[in-house]
């Protein structure tokens, strides 16, 4: 149980990289990355867990309360936020990639070489 | 490099990488039981020194505020070069039709989904502003709530289709909005500086502790946030949507 959280985010960053570094697509890729994005999220919201805690939410409870860390939930907060514009970046990215290439296959996307008009 | 290969590198790393993590998980501090000091310290200052009972906004607005400023123009800098991207080859025109797929008829929309949509949008829209509204008292503040107003704009377009959805949502005042909120953020800096405090300090009288309007500055820029992520949001819904226009695809645009 104890390094439960730690495995599960290590997973999530193999299991995400895995999926990129096999990919044929980058819609897929895109989606690879959110993955190993979240394994961020689980690593930060273990890091902060204290058992017997509330949410660092001072409003039904009074301030002294033991709360889980704020700090690592603000990161995520901001994470999440910054992960979802980043996210619509890049697939606006791949939209204008396949209009110019017709692909979105990173092998078929050699440079110089296999050049396809219009 | 063939995918062989990248599979191969991909393995030799782990085999590296693997035994390296497993020690490291086995030696790291006891889940949920280790000391939490920099948390803690911000848990019992929060509501005492800034007036704020959220915790995780006093984070984000105050303690940590020049990070958000950081994050609020990463926001500003990925929803522009996203829009810069798809637009720059679409040009603004808007007379045709979004929404459709090539060979397939656009069917009309069911009632049920507008009546369902026409219900649930301003609800949804109203939720958003109270989430953001509440953010220094419970669980909420302007991320959360400009997603759930952006997601209100989403359903709009469902309801009600992609011409009145421009006509009520024209794509100009929601990029003014995004700009806009990270200007205010911006300028919420500023105002300290005219003083002669640091940039970004609480100006502003804190309120009581439990109170919708407590927290000073960070009500303010908390509103910079809710209409930068609203804005952003749907700014972005908007140029994916406009992507599918039908004269995005013939070859004479």
């Amino acid at each position: 149980m104890n390094a439960l959280p730690w495995a599960v985010s290590a997973w999530l960053l193999a299991i995400g990289l895995y999926g990129m570094v096999t990919s044929r697509h980058f819609i897929h890729l895109i989606g690879c990355l959110s993955v190993v994005q979240a394994a961020t999220y689980v690593l930060l919201l273990a890091a902060g867990f204290k058992w017997d805690a509330i949410a660092p939410i001072f409003y039904s409870f009074a301030p002294g309360t033991p709360a889980v860390d704020p700090v690592v939930q603000a990161l995520v907060l901001t994470d999440i936020v910054v992960g979802a514009t980043v996210t619509a970046l890049l697939l606006a990215l791949a939209l204008e990639l396949h209009k110019r290439r017709g692909t979105l296959d990173a092998d078929d996307l050699r440079p110089l070489t296999r050049e396809r008009k219009g | 490099m063939n995918a062989e290969a990248r599979s191969l590198i991909f393995l030799l790393a782990c085999a590296g990488l693997v035994p390296a993590v497993v020690v490291l998980i086995l030696h790291l501090p006891k889940f949920g039981a280790h000391a939490l000091p920099y948390g803690d310290l911000i848990n019992n200052s929060a509501p005492r020194e800034r007036h704020v009972a959220n915790a995780v906004s006093a984070v984000n607005f105050d303690y940590r505020a020049i990070d958000t400023l950081g994050e609020e123009f990463l926001l500003l800098g990925a929803v522009t070069g996203t829009v810069v991207l798809l637009r720059s080859k679409r040009g603004e025109r808007a007379d045709a039709p979004a929404g459709q797929v090539e060979g397939r008829p656009l069917r009309p929309r069911s009632d049920a989904v507008s009546g369902v949509t026409r219900l649930l949008a301003p609800v949804t829209a109203l939720f958003g502003v109270n989430v953001a509204l509440h953010g220094m008292t419970t669980p909420g503040g302007g991320f959360q709530g400009g997603v759930i107003i952006a997601s209100a704009m989403v359903m709009v377009f469902l309801g009600e289709g992609y011409r009145s959805w421009r006509k009520s949502a024209p794509s100009v005042a929601f990029d003014a909005t995004e700009g806009a909120g990270a200007a205010l953020y911006a300028l919420c800096g500023c105002a300290s500086l005219l003083v002669g405090l640091p940039f970004l300090t609480n100006l502003l009288p804190l309120g009581t502790l439990r109170d919708v309007f407590s927290g000073g500055l960070m009500l303010i820029e908390n509103a910079g946030v809710t209409l930068a992520v609203a804005g952003g949001f749907t700014v972005l819904f908007g140029e994916f949507l406009e992507e599918t226009r039908v004269d995005c695809r013939s070859d004479d645009s």
